[in-house]
């Protein structure tokens, strides 16, 4: 509404900078250290001999604090579940026809390099920067692609929400049963080197455990999840204004 | 150099936090939310940051910096594009039902 009252808009502007500047005073005053202190540096000195992977930040998501991570893809799962059940009410048939005959065959020469370079995203994240997270969200974005340039019935002839679901559950197994793994050793849940899992050598492909198959559990997970949240929304968007719900006011 | 990042942060936190404030439109609402996210995970990557230090790959040629904040980070990003996700799906939910999207009509209704 913008009947807002004047004397509103500018006390709103006067608190938000004040906080703003009580906030900015509070994060100078912050201390800035000349090194790392607390676990993280047992993290970095650590994380070579113990993990044997190269990207500390991958070893501390996937082997230091692989339950937080088991917890965070829950979310995901909650809110992929939250939104399906929000926009199932009907099965709508109707997909836009798509993009330009240009952009179709644009879209159609960058898919393959696209999905290459999610699968080294993901499959490299124990050595290099990246991770299931960044490239399981790459692979939802070539669904994205393919819902926004082709229409979704194309994107869900190539990609089946029954197939995406299949992977999230399974990313979901994976994980656990990674985890049950540790358990079955007598080391921990998801413990890593200590239940067995081979460290190979440092810096190959196949090394750092099971942080890699971790990596891809995640990255299956991601990328099924954001993929369905997309492809329910958009679906709901296609079917359009002439599809009133039941209880509308007017 | 650190206290720029700051106060990048602190000032794209208030633009987040005024849109909140100001808009009654649930959509902008939803986007002031994702700024002031945004805001919180630069403060958090900012202050691992070591003077002079190097990306937390083994082996380091130098004092690495530290590597917990972006974990950190990366688990919120991922909980707040769900947050996001799950509030727009709401906010379509409710102007299907409403045919709008404005706060202040929406109570009109309803009261």
């Amino acid at each position: 509404m913008s009947s807002k009252p004047y004397i509103f808009r500018i006390a709103s502007l006067i608190l938000c900078v004040s906080l703003g500047l009580m906030l900015f005073r509070g994060i100078a005053a912050l201390p800035v250290t000349e090194k790392v202190t607390g676990p993280a540096s047992h993290y970095l000195a650590r994380t070579a001999g113990e993990t044997g992977a190269r990207n500390v930040v991958g070893a501390i998501l996937f082997d230091y604090r692989a339950f937080d991570t088991l917890g965070e893809s829950t979310v995901i799962f909650t809110a992929v579940c939250g939104i399906a059940m929000l926009f199932s009410r009907r099965k709508f048939h109707r997909s836009s026809r798509g993009l330009s005959f240009i952009a179709k065959r644009g879209i159609g020469i960058m898919v393959p390099f696209l999905l290459m370079y999610a699968s080294v995203i993901i499959l490299f994240g124990h050595l290099s920067p990246g991770g299931g997270f960044q490239g399981g969200t790459i692979f939802a974005t070539v669904t994205v692609l393919l819902c926004v340039v082709f229409g979704s019935s194309f994107e869900s002839q190539y990609f089946p929400p029954r197939t995406k679901d299949i992977l999230e559950s399974g990313g979901a197994l994976l994980f656990s049963g990674i985890g049950l793994i540790g358990l079955a050793a007598g080391t921990g849940f998801l413990s890593n080197i200590a239940a067995g899992f081979p460290a190979g050598t440092f810096g190959s492909f196949l090394s750092a455990g099971s942080v890699p198959i971790l990596n891809v559990a995640v990255g299956m997970k991601v990328g099924a999840g954001l993929s369905t949240i997309f492809y329910s929304m958009i679906k709901m968007l296609d079917a359009g204004h002439d599809h009133r719900e039941g209880g509308g006011i007017e | 150099m650190i206290l720029l990042s700051y106060a990048t942060a602190v000032i794209i936190f208030c633009i987040g936090l005024y849109t909140i404030m100001i808009r009654r439109n649930l959509f902008k609402t939803v986007l002031g939310l994702a700024l002031m996210e945004s805001a919180v995970l630069l403060i958090i990557v900012s202050s691992g940051y070591i003077p002079g230090g190097v990306p937390p790959i083994a082996p380091f040629s130098g004092p690495a910096v530290n590597p917990l904040p972006h974990a950190f980070t990366l688990t919120a990003i991922v909980i707040g594009a769900s947050d996001i996700a799950l509030a727009l799906a709401f906010i379509v939910k409710l102007h299907r039902h409403y045919r709008t999207v404005d706060l202040d009509r929406i109570r009109g209704l309803r009261g």
